[in-house]
């Protein structure tokens, strides 16, 4: 049971991490580009993902 | 896209108060620890202020004013600043959520004030990390649902849809502090069932080993969700931030969050190994805790990546040491965390000085350091100052890095020492030593400590001047600072 | 697949709780029924032991002492027969400790007698040259409270049965009485009594006359019923 646990949670990991850089190569998704929240992060600078454009990017 | 309410700061208000809490806190609880760590040394220390002072009256006092009076006013003194600006959104444009915070600050305040001075006059229920009787816990309640109120709102109102590293963390520490602390301090007050004795005593509803177990899986995820997680909420945006520099992988950092996430809580076991819990419970909590290197080297060496090619800044900015330094203390102790969880080697590490070391090398190196720079980054942005000396900054860094140094080193030799001394046996197999023999050899030790912890201890007056000093006397700044943090030499 | 969760906290926050949530499930409820059977012969804490254990946890005595003993042969040698887990099914909370900056103390009672405790109470090295433990003089002038000590006894005994008035053993008697509190305090201040005169000082047995109880008794009480 314990051997069947860790070949699964194992699976699962892979699984993550492939689906990640998957996404990233096909160019469905640009995670790197979240780091820059930190950087540009004044009150007036604009948004990486405006909240208002939620409807629009959920349909894909 | 242009931002409709360009006239509008971010407010840090609440961010100040609580920095102030933190440098406060910060130098009354360690106070109490180099004092208690001269106590070992030194035991006619412990009558200095009565039964007041005496070293197990103190100890939980210094605990207690540490995890929960220095770290979390720095988690929250973060968290109102952080939060604003990674969500991009002002505390001033919401006259609820500004009410809550001063509100979440002053009864944090007061209930923090009078929790430690209830533990001063014998109001504990033992149980560590959660000593406070009922009428405190209830009030830790208030405090967290305020902040809960805080973060939630202020995320319901942000401009940025996706969700910052940082905020994860501070998301994932609000919930697990909130699930552990619960369970935990299940209680019931005697007085309501009686009618008699004291109001504020209360009995566990947990008896003997369930006990142990509900309280090390609280006591040691405490440890994660107070000391580890919202510390990497810090560090996942001071450093870049400080050094200009995007976080190295942002999906490493997936990865290391929902790993930290699942393997963490099954640690606990590892603090009853060959106790009564059962066999498969200690193994459960040894094998995990070594999988925990995992997701907490994950953090730490994206961390350490991001300043890749710019290490030139190391050597010019004094912040950028501390939060190195501060990742690398935290590679150092979620190492030697899963080593003394190794059955063989805890048992004999368990019960002795090594344990105190391994969780300093942690809180002084890893939390303290990162509270300290992150504080110091705020400053110029709070005052639009700049800090007031570089040089008072390096100073300090010296000075507490060798603090460190010496704490965890005295404390690994007198762990071990005094482990393997309580197994020595003689030709025949009697035990070769009484234990007073253990004890006394480790006086050299526990000075060095006491030496130690005052370095330290002294490196908080420089930063509390040094902070001081930024508000009031230094130079103006005409806009807030971008990256680095302009610094007087 | 999972990118949504980083844009909506409220899922985001649902994942994390599930995914911590998970190791306490599996790891504490399942063994909580088995865990808390008391082992063959314990008994629940008598008024005088119970309101000694209070005094213990006041000066947190748990914060240098251990009360767990490993099964090793080095630790058996030491302190005696290694800790079982039905040992501690009245102990409400339990008391191992983490730390031994001084020796454990699970089966204290076996070896340490009443003024051996006195005299390391007030003045540990001369008991023990060398000692860094303080002295604890304020337990020999504070009262004990027996009041909160027997509302604790009445909340378990209410709350988690735990069986105080009760024929325990099953030899037709009652093993650890309680009663009311005058009842219980009777009985407290007769141990206690006992205890007082072993300690050989005389302000601590005066004290006891005159019917009150110096928390020093009702802690060595508790101690040497550890065994």
């Amino acid at each position: 049971m314990y051997f069947g646990l860790i070949v699964f949670l194992t699976f699962v990991l892979y699984g993550y991490i492939f689906h990640l850089y998957r996404s990233e190569k096909r160019g469905e998704r640009d995670y790197e580009k979240y780091g820059k929240i930190a950087l540009d992060d004044e009150l007036t600078s604009k948004p990486i993902e405006p909240i208002e454009e939620e409807t629009k990017k959920e349909s894909k | 896209m242009h931002n409709p309410n360009h006239a509008i700061e971010y407010d840090y208000t609440v961010a100040k108060w609580f920095s102030y809490l933190a440098i406060l806190y910060g130098i009354v609880g360690m106070g109490v620890g180099v004092l208690i760590a001269f106590q070992l040394a030194f035991p006619e220390l412990n009558y200095i202020f009565g039964e007041y002072s005496l070293f197990s009256r103190l100890r939980p006092v210094h605990t207690n004013t540490v995890a929960f009076g220095f770290t979390l006013s720095g988690i929250f003194a973060t968290w109102y600043y952080v939060g604003q600006r990674v969500l991009k959104v002002s505390m001033a444009e919401s006259k609820f959520l500004m009410t809550v915070g001063k509100l979440h600050f002053w009864l944090y305040f007061i209930g923090s004030l009078l929790a430690v001075a209830s533990l001063l006059v014998r109001y504990t229920t033992s149980k560590e990390y959660a000593q406070f009787e009922w009428p405190f816990d209830i009030v830790v309640v208030l405090i967290w649902v305020l902040w809960g109120i805080s973060i939630f709102g202020l995320i319901g109102i942000r401009r940025e849809k996706t969700l910052y590293i940082s905020m994860w963390y501070y998301i994932a520490t609000f919930l697990g502090v909130a699930m552990l602390y619960l369970f935990n301090n299940m209680e019931v007050p005697t007085y309501f069932v009686a009618g008699m004795g004291d109001f504020f005593h209360s009995v566990s509803m947990y008896a003997g080993t369930n006990d142990a177990l509900v309280q090390w899986w609280y006591g040691h995820n405490a440890v994660a969700f107070v000391f580890t997680v919202p510390i990497i909420a810090m560090i996942y945006y001071y450093l870049p931030k400080e050094s200009g520099q995007p976080v190295y992988s942002y999906k490493l950092s997936l990865l290391s969050f929902w790993g930290l996430m699942f393997v963490y809580l099954w640690a606990g076991g590892h603090h009853l190994i060959y106790s009564t819990v059962p066999d498969w419970m200690q193994t459960m909590g040894s094998v995990f805790s070594v999988i925990l290197i995992l997701p907490s080297w994950g953090s730490a060496l994206n961390m350490l990546l991001t300043m890749k090619g710019e290490w030139g800044q190391l050597k010019e900015n004094p912040l950028i040491k501390f939060m190195v330094l501060a990742s690398t203390f935290y590679m150092l102790s979620t190492l030697e965390g899963p080593i003394q969880s190794i059955k063989s080697v805890n048992a004999l590490a368990h019960f002795t000085d090594w344990i105190p070391g391994h969780v300093h090398d942690g809180t002084l190196g890893w939390v303290g350091f990162m509270i300290i720079a992150a504080i110091m980054h705020m400053a110029p942005r709070f005052y639009k100052r700049e800090i007031y000396s570089k040089k008072l900054l390096e100073m300090q860094f010296w000075l507490q890095t060798t603090g460190i140094v010496l704490y965890f080193s005295s404390m690994w030799i007198a762990g071990i020492t005094q482990g393997m001394m309580w197994r020595a046996v003689d030709q025949y197999g009697n035990l070769a030593y009484s234990f007073i023999d253990t004890v006394t050899v480790l006086h050299p030790y526990y000075t060095l400590r006491g030496i130690g912890g005052l370095f330290y201890f002294i490196g908080l007056f420089m930063w509390a001047y040094n902070f001081y000093k930024t508000m009031t006397a230094s130079k103006e700044l005409k806009e807030e600072p971008t990256f680095a943090s302009p610094m007087a030499a | 697949m999972f990118g949504w969760l980083e844009r909506n906290p409220f899922f985001f926050a649902v994942g994390v709780f599930v995914v911590i949530a998970f190791a306490g499930l599996i790891e504490i409820v399942p063994d909580f029924a088995q865990q808390s059977r008391p082992v063959a012969g314990a008994k629940p804490y008598d008024l005088l032991r119970l309101a000694g254990r209070q005094v213990y946890i006041k000066d947190s005595c748990n914060a240098c002492h251990s009360q767990l003993i490993r099964p090793f042969k080095i630790e058996t040698d030491r302190y005696g027969m290694y800790s079982l887990n039905g040992e501690y099914a009245y102990d409400r909370p339990f008391l191992w400790g983490s730390k031994r900056t001084g020796p454990d103390l699970h089966r204290v009672g076996n070896y340490r007698t009443s003024d051996w405790h006195a005299n390391h109470m007030w003045d540990p090295t001369s008991v023990v040259p060398g000692s860094i433990m303080p002295a604890y003089k304020h337990m020999f002038t504070n009262v004990t409270d027996l009041e909160t000590a027997y509302a604790e006894a009445l909340t378990v005994k209410k709350v988690f049965n735990v069986p105080y008035d009760k024929d325990i053993d099953g030899d037709g008697k009652i093993d650890v009485p309680l009663g009311s509190f005058e009842e219980a305090k009777q009985r407290a201040l007769q141990d206690a009594l006992k205890i007082a005169q072993e300690t050989k000082r005389k302000d601590l047995v005066e004290m006891v006359k005159a019917g009150k109880i110096p928390e020093i008794v009702a802690l060595i009480a508790y101690l040497n019923g550890l065994k």
